[in-house]
This record gives C-alpha cells, sequence and structure tokens, in this order.
C-alpha cells in the first residue's frame, strides 16, 4: 500500500460510565463494611501485629505430637466414634429426606404440598448442626445421641434439596408410562422416578457423608459425642503435643475418608454416564453432581 | 363410572380370574403353576370409542381439538396422520384422560372419560395400553421390569412398590416379551438395547396390560425405516392375533398407506378426512397436511442414500 | 420373528460382590448405631421428655433487649462480614498461585496446594478454638479463625474456576510479550471476575452461619450468649435467640442470593 487513507471520522464513543459507578459504589460498600466491622469488634493495630507470633507460640507447640498420650488417651476410639455419629447421622438424613424430596420436586409434586415441604427444607439448612445439638443435649444429655440428631436432622435440610433437584433433572417420560397404564401416584415415583435418581442420590449421601465427618468431629466440643471434646480439653489442660495429634489423627481419618468416599462417588457418576440412554438427558444429574461437589454445604 | 351401554359385557376383571390359577400357593416359583396364556380375540369386550364434540384446550389459549366426533369400533386399526401440532398426539391423551378434554364427551366401551374421577380414570388406563415416540423406559432398570410397570395398574401398590410382583404378573410379561422377540434380552438394562429393540419393549409394556385398545403416539418416530417396518408390523400383527383395537399416530405417509386400514386425517384440531385406506391418494394427502408432500412426510425405504 | 423362537433367560443370581457389601453396610450401621445409642425403645420417649417445656414460653423482653441479643447479634455479623472480606481477598490471589493455569512457577503450585488441603482438612471450629487459645476469647479469634475457614473454602471453588477458564486470552496477552501478572490480569481475570463475585458472595452466606457457632467455643458473638444461656439452663432464652437470628439469617440470605442470581 502506498497511500494512507484516512478513515471516516465517526465520533469516538465515550466509556459507559454505568460500569464506572457501580464499581466505586461497590469498592465504597465494601470499606464501609470493613469500617464498621473493625470499629465492632475491638480490633487494634497491636493486637492485629501481635497475633501471629502469639498463634506461631501455640502452634509451633503443636509438633512433635504426642501420639502415645493421644493413643492412651483412647482418641483413635473417639474419632471413630465421630465418624459413627456421621454415618447414623446421615442414614437418619436419608432415609427421611428420600420421601419427602418427592413431595416438594416440581414436576411430580402438586403445588400444595410441593411449597411447604422445599420451606422446610430451606428452614432446616439454614440452622446449624450445632445449634441442633445446643436444643437436643438437654433433653437427650449429653453424648453421641445428640450428636447423630442433630446430624440426621440438619442433613434432612440438604440432602432433600440435593434429592428434590435430582428429581427435577429427570426424563418424564416414564412417569407418564407409568401415569397411562393406570399406576397410582406412588407407583410412578417407585418405577418411573427412583430408578432414575437412584445413583445420583447415593452418591449425594456419601458427599452428605464426608461432610457430616468434618461435622461430628466439631460437635464433640460442645458435648455431643466424637473427637471434638478431647481437643477441647486437651487445650484447657494446654498439652499442645497431644492436641497436635489429636488434630494429626482426625485430619487422617478425615482426609481417608474423603479420598475413599470420592473414589466411590466417581465410579457411580461413571456408571450413571454409561447407561444414560442416547435421547434421555440423564447426564444433566451427574453434571449437576460435580457441580455441586465443589461446594462444601 | 357411567353405565355400560350394551351390559351384557362382563367386567373385565372378573373375566381375567379364568385365565390363570390363582390357587397356588403365593409366591411359588413360576414354573410350578399353570401355563398363562395371553388371551385371544374372544375374550376382549367390544369396545367401542365414541369422541363427540370434543375440545382440548390447553392452559393458555392453545385450542389443540375443535369439536371433535369419530366412532371407532372394536377391534378396528386405525391411523391418525396430520402435522405436528395438528392435535394427533393431544387426541390420544384425551383417550386416556392425560389430557383432561375441556368440552364434549369421549366413551370408550361406553365408559365416560370426561370428569372421571382419578381412580375411575386409572381403572380405565389400565385396560388401555400406551406406546410412546420416545419410548419412555426406565433406562437404568431391566427389560423385564420395564415390562412388569404395564401392571401397575391391577397390582396393588404396596406389592409393586417393594418390587413382590405376582408370579402371574411375571409370566404374563415373559410372554409379553416373547410376543415381540425379545425374551432373551429380560434381565438386560433398557439402556443397552437398540431403539428398535426398546421400542418392542414397550409394546410389551403395553400389551402386559392385556388392553382392549392399544394407542400408539408416533411410534416409529425416533427408529430407521427398516426398524419402523419391523414395528408397525409387530403393531398390525398383534391387533390381528389379539383383535386389540389400535389407533397409532404417524407422521409418515408412506407408513400410513402401508400398514393402515382406516386413516383419519388431522388439521388444527379439526378432522379432516376419514376413511379407507385404499381411497386415499396423494391430493388426499396434500388436503390434510395443507401443502404438497415433500421427503420428510415420507420414511422412505432406508437404503437410498438422501 | 415368531414367538417363542428364542429361550428364555435365567434370572440372574445377584453377585456375591454386591451381597458382600450390602452386608457389611447393614453390619456397619447396626454396629454404628449401638456405638452412638441408638435405642429404638427409647428414641420415641425423648419427643415426651417433659423437659421440652423448659423451652417454654420464650422471654421476647429479654430477647429482644439491645444489650442481651442484638449488640452480640450486631457483633456476629461484623465477624462475618470482615471474615468474608479478608479470607475472599486473599483467596484471589491464592487462587490463581494454585492453578494449573496461571500458576507462576510448580513450587508455588504445589506449596499453595498441598497447605490449602491441609487447613481445609482441619474442621471449622478446631481453628477457632486453637485461635481462642492463642489470642485469647473474643471477638478477635473469631474473626481470624473464619477468615481462615473462608479462604480454604473459597480457594478450593475459585481455583477451579480458574483450572476450567478459556486458556487462549492468556496465551494471546503471552504471546505479545507481557509479563506473567499482567497476562493474568488482563487475560484471565475479567472472564473468571463474575464468578469469583458470585462464589464469595456464597462464602459470605456460610460465614454468616458459621459465626452464629463461633461464640459456642468463645469466639465471640451471639454464640457466646448461647452458650452462657444454655449453662444457667435456661433454654428458653437459647430458643428465643435461636429464631430470632433464623429469621434474621433468612432474610441476609434471601438478599445474598437474590444479588448473585442477578450477578451470574
Amino acid at each position: 500500500m502506498t497511500t494512507t487513507r484516512t478513515p471516516a471520522m465517526a465520533p469516538r464513543p465515550s466509556p459507559p460510565t454505568g460500569v464506572a459507578r457501580r464499581r466505586i459504589l461497590l469498592a465504597l460498600l465494601l470499606v464501609i463494611g470493613a469500617a464498621w466491622s473493625l470499629t465492632g469488634l475491638d480490633i487494634t493495630l497491636a493486637r492485629v501485629l501481635g497475633a501471629p507470633s502469639d498463634a506461631w507460640v501455640i502452634f509451633r507447640q503443636l509438633w512433635p505430637p504426642d501420639i502415645d498420650k493421644a493413643l492412651d488417651r483412647g482418641v483413635v476410639g473417639k474419632v471413630f466414634e465421630s465418624v459413627y455419629i456421621a454415618w447414623v447421622g446421615t442414614i437418619i438424613g436419608a432415609v427421611i429426606s428420600l420421601p419427602l424430596a418427592f413431595l416438594a420436586a416440581t414436576n411430580v409434586a402438586p403445588r400444595w404440598i410441593r411449597i411447604p415441604v422445599r420451606q422446610m427444607f430451606n428452614a432446616i439448612r439454614a440452622v446449624p448442626e450445632l445449634i441442633v445439638a445446643v436444643i437436643f443435649i438437654p433433653i437427650t444429655g449429653l453424648g453421641p445421641w445428640a450428636g447423630t440428631l442433630a446430624i440426621g436432622l440438619h442433613s434432612v435440610g440438604t440432602l432433600g434439596k440435593w434429592a428434590t433437584e435430582a428429581i427435577e433433572g429427570i426424563d418424564t417420560g416414564p412417569v407418564e408410562a407409568v401415569e397411562a397404564t393406570g399406576g397410582r401416584w406412588v407407583s410412578g415415583m417407585r418405577w418411573g422416578v427412583l430408578p432414575q435418581i437412584m445413583p445420583i442420590v447415593a452418591s449425594f449421601w456419601l458427599f452428605r457423608f464426608e461432610i457430616n465427618v468434618r461435622a461430628s468431629a466439631v460437635l464433640g466440643m460442645i458435648g455431643a459425642g466424637g473427637v471434638g471434646a478431647e481437643l477441647v480439653s486437651q487445650l484447657m489442660f494446654r498439652n499442645f503435643g497431644t492436641v497436635g495429634a489429636v488434630l494429626g489423627i482426625t485430619v487422617l481419618v478425615v482426609l481417608t475418608i474423603d479420598t475413599l468416599s470420592a473414589a466411590v462417588r466417581r465410579r457411580i457418576i461413571a456408571g450413571v454416564a454409561r447407561t444414560s440412554g442416547p435421547d434421555t438427558d440423564g447426564d444433566r444429574n451427574a453434571e449437576a453432581l460435580r457441580d455441586l461437589t465443589g461446594l462444601r454445604r | 363410572m357411567q353405565p355400560h351401554g350394551n351390559s351384557a359385557s362382563p367386567s373385565l376383571r372378573a373375566d381375567q380370574t379364568q385365565f390363570y390359577d390363582t390357587g397356588v400357593l403365593p409366591g411359588a416359583p413360576v414354573s410350578w403353576r399353570l401355563p398363562y396364556v395371553i388371551p385371544g380375540p374372544d375374550y376382549y369386550p367390544a369396545r367401542v370409542i365414541r369422541f363427540e364434540d370434543v375440545s382440548v384446550t390447553y392452559r393458555g389459549g392453545v385450542q389443540a381439538l375443535r369439536g371433535l366426533d369419530l366412532t371407532i369400533e372394536d377391534g378396528e386399526f386405525v391411523v391418525i396422520v396430520g402435522l405436528s401440532g395438528a392435535g394427533k398426539s393431544t387426541l390420544l391423551r384425551a383417550l386416556n384422560g392425560l389430557v383432561p378434554a375441556t368440552d364434549g364427551s369421549i366413551t370408550v366401551g361406553g365408559v365416560e372419560v370426561v370428569g372421571a374421577s382419578a381412580a375411575e380414570l386409572r381403572a380405565l388406563r389400565a385396560q388401555i395400553g400406551m406406546i410412546f415416540q420416545t419410548f419412555n423406559l426406565v433406562n437404568r432398570t431391566s427389560v423385564l421390569n420395564n415390562v412388569l410397570m404395564g401392571r401397575l395398574g391391577s397390582v396393588p401398590a404396596w406389592r409393586s412398590t417393594i418390587g413382590l410382583w405376582p408370579a402371574d404378573d411375571r409370566e404374563r410379561a415373559m410372554q409379553a416379551l416373547e410376543r415381540v422377540g425379545i425374551v432373551e434380552k429380560a434381565y438386560v438394562r433398557a439402556a443397552n438395547l437398540s431403539g428398535g429393540q426398546q421400542q418392542r419393549v414397550g409394546i410389551a409394556r403395553a400389551l402386559v396390560q392385556e388392553p382392549s385398545v392399544m394407542l400408539a403416539d408416533e411410534p416409529v418416530a425416533s427408529l430407521d425405516p427398516v426398524t419402523s417396518r419391523q414395528v408397525m408390523g409387530d403393531l398390525r400383527r398383534i391387533n390381528r392375533d389379539l383383535g386389540i383395537t389400535t389407533i397409532v399416530n404417524l407422521h409418515y405417509l408412506d407408513l400410513a398407506r402401508e400398514f393402515g386400514s382406516r386413516l383419519i386425517g388431522l388439521r388444527d384440531g379439526e378432522l379432516v378426512f376419514d376413511g379407507n385406506i385404499a381411497d386415499v391418494d396423494d391430493d388426499t394427502f396434500m388436503e390434510i397436511y395443507g401443502r404438497a408432500i415433500g421427503d420428510d412426510d415420507l420414511v422412505g425405504t432406508g437404503d437410498d442414500p438422501t | 420373528m415368531s414367538p417363542g423362537e428364542t429361550a428364555r433367560p435365567v434370572r440372574p443370581r445377584p453377585r456375591l460382590r454386591t451381597l458382600a457389601i450390602t452386608t457389611g453396610l447393614i453390619a456397619f450401621t447396626v454396629f454404628a448405631g449401638n456405638e452412638v445409642g441408638f435405642d429404638a425403645s427409647t428414641s420415641w420417649e425423648m419427643w415426651t421428655n417433659p423437659l421440652w417445656g423448659m423451652f417454654w414460653p420464650i422471654p421476647w423482653d429479654w430477647v429482644l433487649d439491645r444489650s442481651n441479643v442484638l449488640d452480640p447479634l450486631v457483633e456476629t455479623f461484623q465477624i462475618a462480614i470482615l471474615a468474608s472480606l479478608i479470607g475472599c481477598g486473599l483467596a484471589l490471589p491464592i487462587s490463581f498461585a494454585m492453578s494449573r493455569l496461571t500458576t507462576p512457577n510448580r513450587p508455588t503450585y504445589l506449596v499453595c496446594r498441598s497447605v490449602m488441603n491441609v487447613v481445609r482438612a482441619v474442621p471449622d471450629l478446631f481453628w477457632a478454638k486453637l485461635l481462642v487459645t492463642a489470642v485469647g476469647i473474643g471477638a478477635f479469634a473469631g474473626t481470624w479463625a473464619l477468615s481462615i475457614f473462608s479462604l480454604a473454602v473459597m480457594v478450593k471453588l475459585f481455583s477451579e474456576t480458574v483450572d476450567n477458564a478459556d486458556p487462549r486470552p492468556l496465551e494471546a496477552a503471552r504471546a505479545s510479550g507481557s509479563r506473567h501478572l499482567p497476562a493474568v490480569r488482563t487475560g484471565v481475570l475479567p472472564t473468571v471476575l463474575p464468578e469469583y463475585v458470585a462464589y464469595a458472595l456464597y462464602v459470605f452466606e456460610l460465614n454468616i452461619r458459621a459465626s452464629i457457632v463461633l461464640g459456642l467455643v468463645g469466639a465471640g458473638g451471639i454464640g457466646r450468649v448461647i452458650e452462657a444461656q444454655r449453662q444457667f439452663f435456661r433454654f428458653d432464652r437459647v430458643l428465643g435467640i435461636l429464631l430470632l437470628v433464623f429469621v434474621i439469617v433468612l432474610i441476609i440470605e434471601q438478599f445474598s442470593v437474590a444479588l448473585r442470581k442477578r450477578l451470574v
């Protein structure tokens, strides 16, 4: 090219103002939020600067862990008690939530029952296990049964919500087929829906079990059974070596269960992908699970 | 339910007991039992289907059927053609109450469908088999379980829910599978079957109901030409052998010509043709479709490359 | 194909492995149920326990009193807000450092990943209790614990998003001779920012709930009041606080969920 062309003199657009204004607003909101929170929490610069060294003093003493002392005090048994609590709690949650989920799904349940059941799931999910345990402990007394009930009840909320979503992702063809043969609603759920959702729901249960193991470890801190109580008492006596051992054993068991359970879940999902027919969208459920497993709750 | 027009016809339920032995120990293996035989044509009571001024308006105002009048005699093989959206599917679903008719009267063997209670509808549907375009099988369970689902209208809900199917029903399911020629797949997962085999399972599921009426909603739309002809042949054979009144929705005109005896044409929810297939020529189809007939309207032979 | 041509298949027996797994699971459940003190005969009695009467009537005067409940509740939300800001703020660089796509080098990637895995494996209230022991009872320890917890969750969620981001803009930026940080800033950040905000709001919701229980182990907020009243056996007050908290949490969550829906 030998000649330069003068471009047409279109007016240059000015940058949109809305975006910038929204950003400033957001930043302002965050700063105000932070400032307001800081004032209320009695946080001084001296404390902030001093905290890392304070924490380091303690954290340094966690190593080396005093494994012998921990084993003497039966910490392994306590960790397993936490696992039992999580397991039985998950089963309670699973057994209660599954039938309820059928009443909450948009595509199979009538509106009048669906709304209250959904709201119930939401309400249960909003109450942490620890709070449920606080309510149950005066009734059942201190011990693992209170923790189990708390875990079970809280699991109803999440498991119910997930199962509802699984049901909403099914192919409704078989349900229509059952309806067309003169089957009852229950039969439609049992034969048209249940076989479709069962693998995915089972992997939801496993995932919830993983979360519940962590939750039940914490429950012991308020006396609802499991390893938490041991952590609290060892910290109180400032036996930091033993604390280190308790933490180490807990983390080891938690991670082992996570790994095993995740492997089983992967196999289930692989099976789902394999048996989804060519003209159904059963894979949508598998996808939902993959999305979901990124979240802790 | 409304009283039967021809009260000489006995109730279906009472008749069924003649065909298998219920005196053996419950839960006994099938082999102990007397061979159960799928009832022949004489068994089925006369089931005349009558549509009188039937209209269906969906929520949202779409009118799928407008003042339809139609009588289908017992044992007929009827093919319904029309563009998609012409109301073919609605007609079938209005007949077994899956879609409630907003106006008019539909009777099957004198029993009124419009305004029937839930229990009455279930009893009626138990006697009407239905076959779907998308098969509507449960992919993750066995073929046998899928076929047994056809018995859900007759087996008590608690029994079927815990999977305690009566041995007679298992026998019925096996015989239905034998009739469509895939009994060897009984314990295979439905997902592992080809499209044609899946539709056969769908037919077996309808057969196991021992229906007096069989509805097929675009049964071959998801299949290739060769399989389509096999499935249509199965339906035709069952209609002839057992005398089950069969109503088939079809999009493909050549299949309609090959297999139909009576043809019904729907256009915009109205009946525009009702007559013998022998009297039908291309002009009739053009009238029903409101346009010229293209390749899309023919299933073809399956061996030409287009 | 004439009917009856093929033989009927034999009903397959349930596989030994399936049977073994089923039996094992049932046995484990029974054993675990026994261990946690499940007793079919007494588990119904608890619902008719007269102690339920201690939860009623709710002393609303006390509950709605400013210094009793509302001030600690405000403190709770302040902990949640500050912890969300700190946790999510730190999560941004760390997520980029521990995503395969954007990590500056392999050692950084490995260190970040393993540290974060261990941090996440420790349950949240264990962190709170450790920090209470280290820096003293109160909201300061709670804020810190919750910050660590939000950092762990946020990093887990967000680094996966970064992993799945479109690598081509990053490539283009590098091709133009950009250094690592600006390349990430212009090539990846804009595409993942909406999800970052959505996850941050989600973590905020988690924190609101988690901050309520922090006080049960001495880490400040409304949990401290619940713990105290619980030890005085004032379960009526406990229930009152919980109902109030519950309503407020639900309202905050509705806002956050609505905001999340609009952003994504």
